[in-house]
């Protein structure tokens, strides 16, 4: 028999898609209303309370979070956006989770702090238990595979620990006996990330390696190195999580060493490539799947429209909103108040030129 | 064409110093040093005082239809519709209108989004933001492309055309005054220009559709939903949500034709306007609207329209601060000689009603009729 809640969720779905119940069903202010009784209730939106604050090193703090009843769960090695306002505007970022996914009702965030990121700022600072963020679904395809057939290799660098340990944790629950050597790369002990955690895990764990590589002894690890350090690494399927150029050259080596076993990497978003003076920036469309070049200074609905594009737009000088467009990342400027402003927001076709490579919802 | 636009300078030196090239760009300067230091200092203020108008407006309409649904007694009825309409006088004026202006774009909080929000009248808000936030708002005050100067209907100044059909304008007037938000919701249909031939009936159906649409929500929701929820009191839910709508178009009526229509407001015609820098735009935009006087509670019930001259300068800053910029816009017009035209409201409403018994009538003297 099925059960209940998804049934009632269905339910709840169309009630709430019901235009001719308008008002009675307005998602908003039923969230408002609901949210007046428990900030963590919502028909339409997860949302989670922080539980508890544990700081992991100088720079990297995890957030327990107990999330409402329409947390999905999540499969190990993914992550999710954190939706919080900050001076009224709303800001999101995408976070790894790290936390065992067979805990149903907590979770995990582990963010490192970034002086220029506003979200890690934010959560760093502000962020306290009893607080309530909103959240995104998780996803994420850093995940285990439908069969496990080779023995693993988990490499995290710095914050990439942060989805490796989750991806652990499930492996822990499918395999307790499955063979994983897992690589830590970071500056120094205090660095460590996850330290008890792990040691408590290779403890009832025979087949868990725990090895760890500290760059402000031994310098960075160069990838054949590294993979020498493995018993029998070409074997292995292989996840690693960390900066680009590290992945890269894991990847290479693998193939050097003739790997066959598959590789998965998480690419953390990293900032949108800035084009070099006078070069165009390179914009991608989500909803035509078309891309579009855009030079400086020149407006994105006029780089849209000698594209073949066709934006909505009115005034084309600012004034009506009409040319309103979604921008998922990216860095754009004002063109008539010379601001800059970057990541997910609304902008205005007409008055915004590209400062950087852009996604736009087009 | 010469003539015409000899004539138009002739009229508008009269009413006020013709500024230098050397005077609009200084005066585009100040007016953006105005915009910005309000817009960079956008933030939690801001949001603070929109969702406290939205909670304001819910739970208004709450109390209202909850009285004139449940209630048995005229007291309640009385009180009722009291509620409602102000329910939907703050919901239209100052959270649609300003809301879809784009004034909260920048919060990226859906709820507050221009292109997602829909307000409670019959007008469509896809059409909406095209016929006011774009040709309204751009073209403001050009006869033959502001479309909301007279909205086609009604007579307002000496430059427009006389036509017989304007001779009953009072009677127009009073009947677009009740049924204001159908006015506004069929405004964009541009029904003029299937009297005129210039549309086809095929066009004029296609761009009725989200018109009928609305129509047909909003009817669904006051006229039989909400009745048939308390249905023992059906006639009395009808007959309050049709008064709180009417109360709703009469005000909103008042507060519009405040606007542009009052004494002393100026009319454009397309040449004068032809390649304008935002320093002209912004003299238009002053010369051609109105203020009202009045206490914080006014200005938010007319959803700060009453501060028309700061919102058609700044159109997406959040419209709670125009009060805040007032005395330095109008200090920026003292210096450059421009009329800064504001009065109370029943001076204000007191010479549009004049121009509407005025104008019906052909004028006196020739003047050049440019649209």
């Amino acid at each position: 028999m099925p059960s209940a809640a998804p049934l009632l969720r269905r339910a709840a779905d169309r009630v709430l898609r019901a235009s001719w119940l308008h008002p009675l069903n307005d998602a908003d202010a039923l969230n408002d209303l609901l949210g007046w009784v428990d900030p963590r209730w919502s028909l339409t939106e997860i949302r989670a309370e922080l539980v508890r604050r544990e700081p992991e090193t100088d720079e990297v703090c995890s957030f327990w979070l107990r999330p409402n009843h329409l947390w999905p769960g999540f499969a190990g090695g993914q992550h999710l956006s954190v939706q919080v306002e900050i001076d009224g505007v709303r800001q999101q970022r995408c976070f790894s989770l790290s936390s065992d996914p067979a805990e149903p009702r907590l979770l995990r965030l582990t963010v490192k702090r970034h002086d220029g990121g506003r979200v890690s700022r934010w959560l760093h600072e502000r962020l306290q238990p009893g607080d309530v963020v909103t959240l995104g679904a998780p996803s994420g395809d850093f995940v285990l595979p439908a069969r496990l057939e080779h023995p693993l290799l988990l490499i995290g660098a710095g914050s990439g620990m942060t989805p490796v340990l989750s991806l652990l944790y499930a492996l822990r629950t499918r395999a307790p006996q499955a063979d994983v050597v897992l690589l830590q790369v970071c500056r120094s002990p205090a660095d460590e990330l996850f330290a008890g955690e792990l040691q408590a895990l290779a403890r009832d764990w025979p087949g868990l390696r725990v090895q760890v590589w500290h760059t402000a002894q031994r310098g960075r690890p160069d990838a054949a190195t590294l993979l020498a350090g493995v018993a029998d690494a070409a074997a292995r399927e292989t996840y690693v999580c960390g900066p680009a150029p590290f992945m890269a050259a894991i990847e290479t080596q693998r193939q050097a060493l003739g790997a066959s076993a598959p590789l998965h990497l998480e690419r953390f978003g990293l900032p949108p490539r800035a084009p070099v003076d006078g070069a165009a920036a390179d914009v991608r469309c989500t909803r035509s799947e078309r891309a579009f070049a855009a030079a400086p200074g020149t407006a994105l609905l006029a780089a849209a429209e000698s594209a073949g594009l066709k934006p909505a737009y009115g005034c084309r000088i600012g004034i009506c909103h009409t040319c309103l467009c979604h921008k998922r990342s990216g860095s754009v400027e004002n063109l008539v108040s010379g601001e800059r402003s970057d990541g997910d927001e609304w902008i205005r076709l007409c008055v915004s030129a590209a400062r950087s490579d852009l996604e736009l919802d087009l | 064409m010469t003539t015409l636009s000899k004539s138009m300078e002739k009229r508008m030196n009269a009413a006020r110093p013709r500024l230098s090239r050397t005077q609009v760009a200084a005066l585009q300067t100040e007016l953006d040093a105005v915009r910005d230091s309000v817009m960079s200092t956008l933030g939690e203020r801001d949001v603070a005082h929109i969702r406290k108008m939205i909670r304001r407006a819910r739970g208004s309409a709450i109390a209202g239809r909850a009285m004139i649904g449940l209630g048995l007694d005229p007291f309640s009825f009385v009180v009722g519709v009291a509620a409602l309409a102000h329910a939907k006088i703050v919901e239209n004026m100052e959270i649609g209108h300003n809301v879809m202006h784009g004034q909260y774009d920048w919060t990226n909080d859906p709820a507050l989004n221009s292109l997602r929000y829909e307000w409670d009248n019959v007008c469509d808000a896809g059409m909406w933001r095209h016929f006011h936030n774009y040709e309204h708002h751009t073209y403001t005050n050009i006869l033959g492309k502001d479309r909301d100067f007279g909205y086609t209907i009604l007579r307002l100044s000496d430059e427009q055309k006389w036509h017989p059909f304007f001779l009953f304008q009072p009677l127009w007037n009073a009947i677009l005054a009740l049924a204001f938000e159908f006015g506004v919701g069929g405004h964009d249909i541009q029904a003029e220009r299937l009297l005129n031939g210039t549309m086809s009936w095929q066009e004029f159906k296609a761009r009725s559709k989200p018109f009928h649409r609305k129509i047909r929500k909003q009817l669904a929701k006051d006229y039989v939903l909400f009745p048939l929820l308390t249905f023992w009191n059906a006639p009395r839910v009808l007959l309050g949500n049709l008064l709180a709508n009417l109360i709703r178009n009469l005000w909103s009526y008042a507060i519009i034709f405040c606007g542009h229509f009052p004494n002393g407001t100026e009319v454009f015609s397309e040449e004068e306007t032809r390649d304008e820098t935002r320093g002209d735009w912004y003299v238009r935009q002053i010369v051609g609207s109105a203020n009202i006087e009045g206490s914080r509670t006014f200005h938010i019930l007319s959803g700060h329209l009453s501060h028309q001259i700061e919102h058609h300068l700044f159109p997406d800053m959040p419209a709670h601060r125009y009060a805040e910029i007032a005395s330095q816009v109008r200090a920026i017009c003292a210096r450059y000689g421009l009329a800064y035209n504001t009065a109370s409201f029943a001076r204000q409403y007191g010479t549009v009603l004049a121009k509407v018994f005025r104008h019906a009538l052909p004028s006196r003297r020739a003047t050049p009729a440019f649209a």
